[in-house]
């Protein structure tokens, strides 16, 4: 699994954050939501743009020709159509007779990746797949959003799998709970609701920051959901494989907080020497942060040949997907 | 869990230092409680008592008694 990702040039810190709102507690956001930065896509700079960058570099040195498939997980899309993953075939110069298409996930949508160029590897559609995330969910969120500023960062990942590669992915867990659709989501703009011109941005009856041609986040439904829920995601990810946590040598969840991820640490019992808890100089990149992870794990010989590691990604939708990987 | 014990490890959660929490205490007019806090709330609820509070509940939060109530009376020795 070869894997490179992008992020953009310019950085917020949480001293830019300071500067911008009153009262802004810098070292409170680095020490509870374990953030210190994140990288943000310039106006002009788009999730293909992003996804582009990614590419080259995982493509460098490799031949292109083998390639026949893009998956392109997205919620922040260059355009309604055509399809971004069309359009970045032609800017990769990529052949004309492979697959290629965009699917709507958010920070389950690597694992959910996963399971896709895993059934069309092993149904023979194609040899290899290029697996790209890219979000730039601050182009959703408003201005005066200081809490969804603070956690969410722009970034891109390309992932190349190959039948070798999915001979390595085990089982699957997925699941779905569109129940949880009002807690996140940018409700305006689309088809459901036009962009209001007279923007209304307020607080709700939770005191969460309301505009609704914005990103809205619901950060306790949330939490709640992901307490609720990934435990019993992990225990049945594990029965389906035959294997139990004490087998698998590392686990890496969607970095979606510190304080998140170090609750479901403890109350799944992982101990914390087999646990990625890192979003420090990105914040929450949505679908790339898993794969980051893995890359970063991979530099710096966290994870290694023959390991064995658990991947959960969970957010949005609701939408969950997990699974066990050996490197 | 007993009501002492239960101020005590709440403000542990909370990492509240300015304030000694008693039955009267206002939730939000603690210095330390904001959103992080509230995932703090929701955390120490589910660990300590296995009760899930959503976000109207915790919304509606006034002082520490309140707090309880959501909790469950039964499940806070006096």
């Amino acid at each position: 699994m070869k894997i490179e990702y992008y992020l953009p040039e310019t950085i917020l810190s949480n001293d830019d954050l300071f500067l911008q709102f009153e009262g802004f507690e810098s070292a409170k956001v680095e020490l509870k939501l374990g953030i210190m930065e994140r990288h943000i896509a310039s106006d002009n700079e788009t999730a293909l743009d992003m996804a582009y960058i990614a590419s080259l570099k995982v493509l460098e040195g490799y031949d292109k020709n083998k390639i026949g498939f893009i998956l392109f997980c997205t919620q922040s899309p260059d355009y309604y159509l055509p399809t971004t993953a069309c359009i970045l075939q032609n800017m990769l110069s990529l052949p004309s007779n492979i697959g290629a298409l965009d699917y709507n996930l958010g920070c389950s949508g690597f694992v959910y990746g996963l399971s896709l160029a895993k059934a069309l590897i092993s149904s023979k559609i194609c040899e290899e797949v290029l697996l790209v995330t890219s979000e730039t969910y601050s182009k959703h969120i408003h201005p005066s959003d200081r809490a969804n500023r603070s956690i969410f960062g722009d970034g891109a990942t390309a992932t190349i799998l190959s039948s070798t590669d999915i001979n390595k992915i085990f089982n699957f867990e997925l699941g779905t709970d569109g129940r949880g659709k009002d807690n996140l989501i940018v409700k305006n703009g689309a088809f459901r609701n036009k962009i209001q011109t007279e923007l209304l941005h307020e607080k709700d009856e939770n005191g969460i920051f309301v505009s609704n041609n914005h990103l809205y986040m619901n950060g306790p439904e949330i939490f709640n959901f992901t307490i609720e829920n990934i435990p019993n995601v992990v225990k049945t990810t594990l029965e389906k494989n035959n294997l139990s946590l004490d087998t698998i040598d590392y686990i890496i969840f969607h970095q979606a907080n510190k304080y998140m991820l170090e609750y479901l640490r403890k109350k799944i019992k992982i101990p914390e020497s087999k646990f990625y808890n890192n979003i420090l100089t990105t914040g929450n990149t949505v679908s790339s942060t898993i794969p980051i992870a893995i890359k970063e794990c991979l530099n710096n010989y966290t994870i290694n040949k023959g390991d064995k590691v658990l991947l959960a990604g969970f957010g949005v939708g609701y939408s969950w997907a997990a699974t066990v990987i050996e490197i | 869990m007993k009501r002492q014990e239960f101020y005590l490890k709440l403000a542990d959660a909370l990492e509240i230092t300015s304030t000694t929490l008693s039955s009267n205490t206002i939730l939000s007019d603690i210095d330390e409680y904001d959103s992080m806090g509230v995932m703090g709330i929701i955390a120490f609820v589910d660990e300590n008592f296995d009760v899930k509070l959503n976000a109207k509940q915790i919304a509606s939060i006034t002082d520490l008694d309140s707090l309880i109530n959501l909790i469950g009376l039964g499940k806070i020795e006096e």
